[in-house]
């Protein structure tokens, strides 16, 4: 079994976001960059965990994204990952989920896989559809948000498991096929000292993004971003807090009564 | 274009990685185990499960492998979250090094081998009561009795002492002999004949911990002897010299621990109206910390990168190891000022930061010895 885990780079959470002057993007200059996205980390464990308990060909890593998207691919080589492949995009070239689906099957197309695996979303958009987009161009069943997998190879079918508000599900359905994963019980390993060192020496192919082109344009939508940014902004901040002037404990406390009571009307 | 101050992929990676292991694993555990005077066992458990312990090991002896620069930035990340701490898990660098000079492959099959390939501390035993850095006066002796030493004396201020397997003991085979006589020997913990005292309750440091060591006619094979007699004075040096410059990343982790903390807190805390950061009296010291911070940084980059193209650093590691550790307690000590009387209350991470930074500049050689030779080194360009 081959299992090939697509995986994002994002901005770094705790990093200050800004819009970009063209006002539909996010403005990456000097943003600070994770190694990866948590969901996809917890993917990344997924895979490995199958990998060690079935006794796996392979984890191969794909990326699509800018030069500095090979230190999420890096990363993931460091977690135990055995291959990676970057699709390399120019600067300033924008993508959408469904375009990025595409690079993806593209690219996907000469990596041996019997399993597709993707986050459940990206932490950054959030918009959670190239899983099954991929299935689509692949031409694959896509099963999302399963949280454990468990292959049955002679029959071709995997029995998934996913957590629900308050219950269980247990389903299978056939393989080869792409899914989006949740996180499991088990915390997405973190890569050793010598892992990060040895991940540095493991095969890592960069394909330019124009090398996939021909092979894009076929499928429905083509070689461009099938939907378009009009506008980003960021949340409006949040409205002011109330500061109550006292002198005395005794007068802050009528006076914050008074606001719960007859302003806030919470008593 | 022969200066490039950019880290390499890699060198970010292990920056990330212990970044990640300091804020998430040592940061949750400092301030109590700085107050109960705790050895946090399990932190340093995993910090070897990580390979963040026995850095300058070569890989194939089962260590990281890692040359001085990588092991700056590492130690810098690490101290951020605790001083004490790193002081525990570097104290397996200092002791290893020895063997890493100086044992022949036999002895690295034997003593490192299968010392790395589990959680195991070790200590390195060179200070006496009567002194640290006058080693050629060294009293603890060596006396050989066919495949033999037994061994008499006592080691102090020994770090990690109490939970070690192994010891690297400099001790003298004739004290009349002054340095010459002083030779390296590994000792295991369990040899019969071996005392350690009590944990030593500490100022600062106090997740590490420290005791004497006290040898009873113990004895320990000649086999585990490093180089020949006599070489024990060039092996502690030499360990020395290439130990010192992360001393100075761990006091420059503090350091910038410090500077954040203040920094932070002069945005929130105000006073006549505004961020008391934005008063002059607060923002010039600020301005000064992180010069402090900065210049630290660099000279020990700066040692260590000459280190890692294998030239000679005796001058560069002890400024880098001096500046470092002056920086840090001046820096920790304008935290303090910053904070104000909350600064100086246990609550606050601060106080913490300024007991760290003093041993700073004590250990591994005091800043007045660093100070030294540096001068030493000064007055030959000139003689």
């Amino acid at each position: 079994m081959d299992v090939l885990v697509c995986v994002k780079q994002v901005p770094d959470p705790e990093t200050k976001l800004r819009v970009a002057p063209s006002g539909k993007a996010l403005d990456t200059d000097g943003v600070k960059f994770t190694i990866n996205n948590t969901y996809d980390e917890a993917m990344v464990e997924e895979a490995l965990r199958m990998k060690e308990e079935f006794g796996f060909t392979s984890v191969r890593a794909l990326s699509v994204g800018p030069a500095r998207a090979e230190e999420a691919l890096r990363a993931t080589l460091a977690m135990g990952a055995d291959e990676a492949v970057l699709v390399e995009t120019p600067p300033g070239m924008e993508l959408d989920p469904l375009f990025t689906a595409r690079l993806l099957a593209a690219a996907a197309a000469d990596i041996p896989h019997d399993l597709v695996l993707v986050g459940r979303h990206a932490q950054d958009d959030e918009a959670g559809a190239v899983g099954s987009a991929l299935g689509e161009y692949l031409g694959l069943p896509s099963y999302s948000f399963v949280t454990e997998l468990t292959p049955v190879a002679a029959s071709h079918q995997l029995k998934m498991r996913r957590y629900l508000e308050g219950g269980e599900e247990v389903f299978s359905g056939p393989f080869p096929a792409v899914l989006s994963i949740l996180k499991g019980a088990k915390d997405p390993r973190t890569p050793t000292l010598p892992n990060i060192l040895k991940a540095r020496k493991k095969p890592l192919k960069k394909i330019p993004v124009k090398d996939l082109e021909a092979k894009v344009s076929v499928l429905k939508g083509g070689f461009q971003p099938t939907s378009a940014v009009t506008s980003f902004t960021l949340p409006p901040p949040r409205s002011g807090a109330k500061m109550l002037e006292f002198q005395t404990p005794e007068e802050a406390a009528t006076k914050l009564l008074k606001v719960l009571k007859e302003e806030a009307k919470v008593l | 274009m022969a200066i490039d101050f950019e880290l390499t992929q890699e060198q970010k990676e292990l920056q990330e990685l212990a970044r990640r292991f300091a804020r998430d694993v040592m940061a949750p555990r400092a301030a109590k185990a700085d107050k109960l005077g705790e050895f946090p066992e399990d932190v340093y458990r995993k910090a070897w499960e990580l390979g963040l312990m026995n850095l300058n090991v070569p890989t194939e002896f089962g260590g990281s492998g890692l040359g001085e620069l990588d092991q700056c930035i590492i130690t810098e990340e690490l101290a951020y979250a605790c001083g004490g701490m790193t002081t525990s898990i570097s104290a397996n660098c200092l002791a290893l090094q020895p063997i890493n000079l100086a044992a022949t492959k036999e002895q690295k099959e034997r003593l490192l081998k299968p010392f790395c390939a589990s959680y195991n501390l070790a200590s390195f035993a060179l200070t006496e009561p009567s002194g640290g850095s006058d080693v050629a006066s060294m009293k603890t002796t060596l006396k050989r009795e066919g495949d033999e030493y037994v061994i008499n004396g006592e080691k102090v201020f020994i770090t990690n002492a109490p939970h070690a397997s192994i010891y690297t003991l400099f001790a003298t085979v004739d004290a009349a002999r002054r340095h010459k006589g002083v030779t390296a020997i590994v000792v295991p913990r369990n040899t019969p004949g071996i005392t350690v005292g009590k944990d030593e309750d500490k100022l600062g440091h106090r997740a590490s911990a420290t005791s004497s060591i006290t040898f009873e006619n113990a004895r320990v094979p000649v086999a585990n002897r490093l180089g020949e007699e006599g070489d024990g004075f060039k092996i502690a040096m030499n360990t020395l010299d290439s130990t010192r410059t992360p001393i100075g990343a761990l006091a420059t982790g503090i350091a910038r621990a410090a500077l954040d903390h203040a920094a932070k807190y002069s945005l929130q805390r105000s006073s006549f109206g505004k961020p008391i950061g934005e008063h002059q009296a607060i923002a010039l010291k600020l301005a000064d910390m992180a010069q402090k911070v900065t210049a630290a940084r660099l000279l020990v980059w700066y040692s260590a990168w000459l280190a890692d193209q294998g030239k000679p650093v005796p001058m560069e590691s002890s400024i880098a190891k001096c500046f470092a550790s002056d920086s840090a307690m001046e820096v920790a000590n304008e935290a303090i000022q910053v904070f104000g009387g909350y600064g100086y209350m246990r609550e606050y991470p601060v106080e913490k930061l300024l007991r760290d930074a003093k041993l700073t500049q004590i250990y591994e050689g005091s800043n007045e010895i660093q100070r030294l030779v540096i001068a030493k080194e000064l007055l030959k360009r000139f003689a």
